[in-house]
């Protein structure tokens, strides 16, 4: 409980504090980098200071003992805000492993730029996942935000990647306009910016507050909605995702999504405010009903939208659309061991497919579905792979993202919403169409596009590392869960 | 009526104009004249607020820097004067309408809650306090937003640069 940082409470800061210098370091040595020496090296040391600093996080969570709070509980390491930033780091280091192959000169002009971006969004997310103050928060979701407008600006010398940039950074900062002034409500109600005391004065407030509790929630709402891509607040998720470099695509998917989640788990709590204590009514209640409402119409706009696309990063943006369905449902059932064990299925599945897809963007220069046409009699190691992912993203059995998806659904028939189960179901079923027409391109000998397919070695490393643990993970999902438990 | 309400209607009718006036220009000049309109307008209420240092800074950096690097982005770039927008009645009647309907929402929150009078004591020294504040309690988001300027600019650079091939 003390306002001051002392130079002993750093070494809880260890993993950001990695980043943070290495971030300056990195990005000094880019300016000083021989012109014609291969701007890889610059990745490969982003790649190792994610790992140090993944390093330093595991070693934080061996020797954890309770919740450790700096700067009067402003700053938080804690259980799974640790299990949140592995899943970033793991995530941002796939996608700079994928970058090696996928990333190309005639694309983006500065790659070395590109790589160390990643880094500052990393951090940007692993604040987000250890702050209980929303000051705090809101630098750490700007940082994030900030370099993924540039990442997806990146691709200078495309008109058409020129203007979803565009319109990325003015719907994102319109978003984040949102979430400030619903935080401004709070902060105006709670008289702090420590989350934990505006949720406890929001409980003590007398009942002419209550509108204003709701405005703030739908305030923020419209924010989360669209960092999330949930509909209705994902009209910009098609657009970005196919005109903007591939592996920053799985960026937005994945780190984007994860950290929205870790700010909504952190923020959700704060509408514990009783209603009615006769009936036992609460605030909390009312959130709840509407995350499921935005699940819904996610899950079923995301899976019906994506029937009709032919772009297949189209596809992949209405795919997580629905997936930011899944998302809110387990949140919203509030168990984060669940949320955890899908968000890292859906990483391994998301991060796997956009590295195939790259892969074939790079040799066929389009991005129609046909990029996968006759994939099978190619490269046939790359098609059985391909296949698994797309089984797990559909939700078959023996996958990790069935076994996600099923944990999810237990969860929504234990709080007894069964409309929303129903739903669920439904809209998974709609998913099988269009994963199984991918599949069934794959294995069509007639329209093979493609003499010969070249995927980079570092890519290929990255398929496999996605496809051995979604497997793996499956057969031995007590391995991922007593890990996730483990205290 | 004391002269605080009238020196706070008077700013906040010229914050809102302003910022109405900067919407309706033809002319990108007069647009930015309009919003330093807003921004002044907005540091006067800091100052009815007894936020002086945050009047301050408002002038100094929205009033003076923001509009003046707006002014040399017009002067550096070119630019068409003239933009024709394409007439879109049904869509600017209903964002109309749901822009008053929110303001009907916010306005029935913000009156029917009843916020407790408090007489607080105002810090004396606030440049100070301020400064112990972000130096202390809120040191971590301080840090982090060196690093936020340092990327936002990086990637102004790397987007703007012409490549020299």
């Amino acid at each position: 409980m003390d306002t001051r940082l002392f130079a002993a409470d750093l070494l809880d800061m260890l993993p950001e504090l990695t980043l943070f210098i290495a971030i300056i370091i990195i990005s000094l040595l880019d300016l000083f980098w021989p012109k014609n020496a291969s701007k890889k090296g610059i990745g490969v040391l982003t790649l190792i200071a994610l790992i140090v600093s993944a390093g330093f996080l595991i070693y934080q969570r061996i020797h954890l003992d309770g919740v450790i709070s700096l700067l009067n509980d402003s700053y938080l390491v804690y259980h799974y805000g640790i299990l949140f930033k592995l899943i970033v780091l793991l995530g941002v280091s796939l996608i700079v492993m994928m970058s090696f192959g996928a990333i190309r000169d005639k694309d983006i002009p500065h790659i070395g730029e590109y790589y160390v971006l990643l880094m500052p969004a990393a951090l940007g997310a692993m604040i987000m996942a250890s702050s209980a103050d929303i000051i705090t928060l809101f630098i750490g979701l700007e940082l994030l935000s900030i370099s993924s407008y540039i990442l997806v600006a990146l691709r200078k010398h495309h008109t058409k990647s020129n203007e979803a940039a565009f319109k990325y950074i003015v719907l994102g900062s319109i978003a984040s306009a949102f979430i400030l002034y619903g935080m401004s409500f709070l902060y105006g109600m709670g008289g702090s910016t420590n989350l934990f005391q505006i949720g406890a004065t929001l409980q003590s407030l007398e009942s002419s507050f209550h509108p204003m509790i709701y405005v703030s929630f739908f305030l923020l709402l419209v924010g989360f909605g669209f960092k999330l891509a949930a509909a209705p607040f994902h009209t910009w998720a098609p657009e970005v995702y196919s005109a903007a470099p591939t592996p920053v695509v799985s960026f937005l998917a994945v780190i984007s999504k994860a950290a929205m989640l870790i700010f909504m788990f952190m923020f959700l709590p704060v509408y514990f405010v009783p209603l009615d204590p006769v009936q036992n009514l609460t605030i909390y209640s009312d959130v709840v009903l509407t995350l499921h409402v935005v699940a819904a119409i996610s899950m079923i706009v995301g899976n019906i939208v994506a029937l009709m696309q032919k772009n297949v990063k189209r596809l992949l943006a209405f795919s997580s659309i629905a997936n930011a369905g899944y998302f809110l449902v387990v949140l919203s059932t509030d168990r984060p061991g669940e949320l955890v064990y899908y968000l890292v299925a859906y990483l391994l599945m998301t991060i796997g497919i956009f590295a195939v897809v790259t892969a074939l963007e790079n040799s066929a220069e389009h991005q129609d579905i046909s990029i996968f046409s006759g994939l099978y009699f190619t490269a046939p190691v790359t098609a059985v792979m391909t296949v698994i992912l797309l089984l797990s993203l559909a939700g078959i059995p023996l996958t990790m993202g069935f076994l996600g998806k099923f944990f999810i659904l237990l969860g929504v028939i234990q709080v007894k919403t069964y409309w929303l189960a129903a739903i669920m179901i439904v809209s998974s079923v709609i998913s099988f169409y269009y994963y199984f027409r991918i599949i069934r391109l794959m294995f069509m000998r007639s329209h093979s596009e493609h003499t010969t397919i070249k995927v980079p070695v570092t890519t290929m490393i990255v398929i496999a590392i996605c496809v051995v643990a979604t497997i793996f993970f499956a057969f031995f999902p007590q391995y991922m869960l007593s890990f996730i438990e483990w205290t | 009526m004391s002269g605080q309400f009238i020196f706070f209607m008077l700013f906040s009718v010229t914050a809102i104009g302003g910022a109405i006036m900067m919407l309706n220009m033809e002319r990108i000049m007069y647009m930015i004249a309009s919003a330093a309109v807003t921004f002044l307008s907005l540091a006067g209420i800091y100052v009815l607020l007894h936020a002086e240092f945050l009047a301050f800074v408002q002038i100094l950096i929205y009033a003076g820097a923001i509009t003046i690097l707006m002014i040399f982005g017009i002067v550096l770039t070119k630019h068409e004067e003239k933009r024709e927008e394409p007439k879109r009645r049904f869509y600017h009647i209903s964002l109309f309408a749901g822009v008053v309907g929110l303001f009907a929402v916010f306005y029935y929150v913000i009156n029917q809650s009843a916020f407790p009078a408090v007489t607080r004591e105002i810090a004396q020294d606030q440049t100070k306090e301020i400064g112990l504040l972000i130096y202390s309690q809120y040191v971590i988001p301080f840090e982090l937003v060196s690093i936020l300027l340092t990327i936002a600019l990086i990637g102004a650079i790397i987007i703007a640069k012409r490549e020299g091939k």
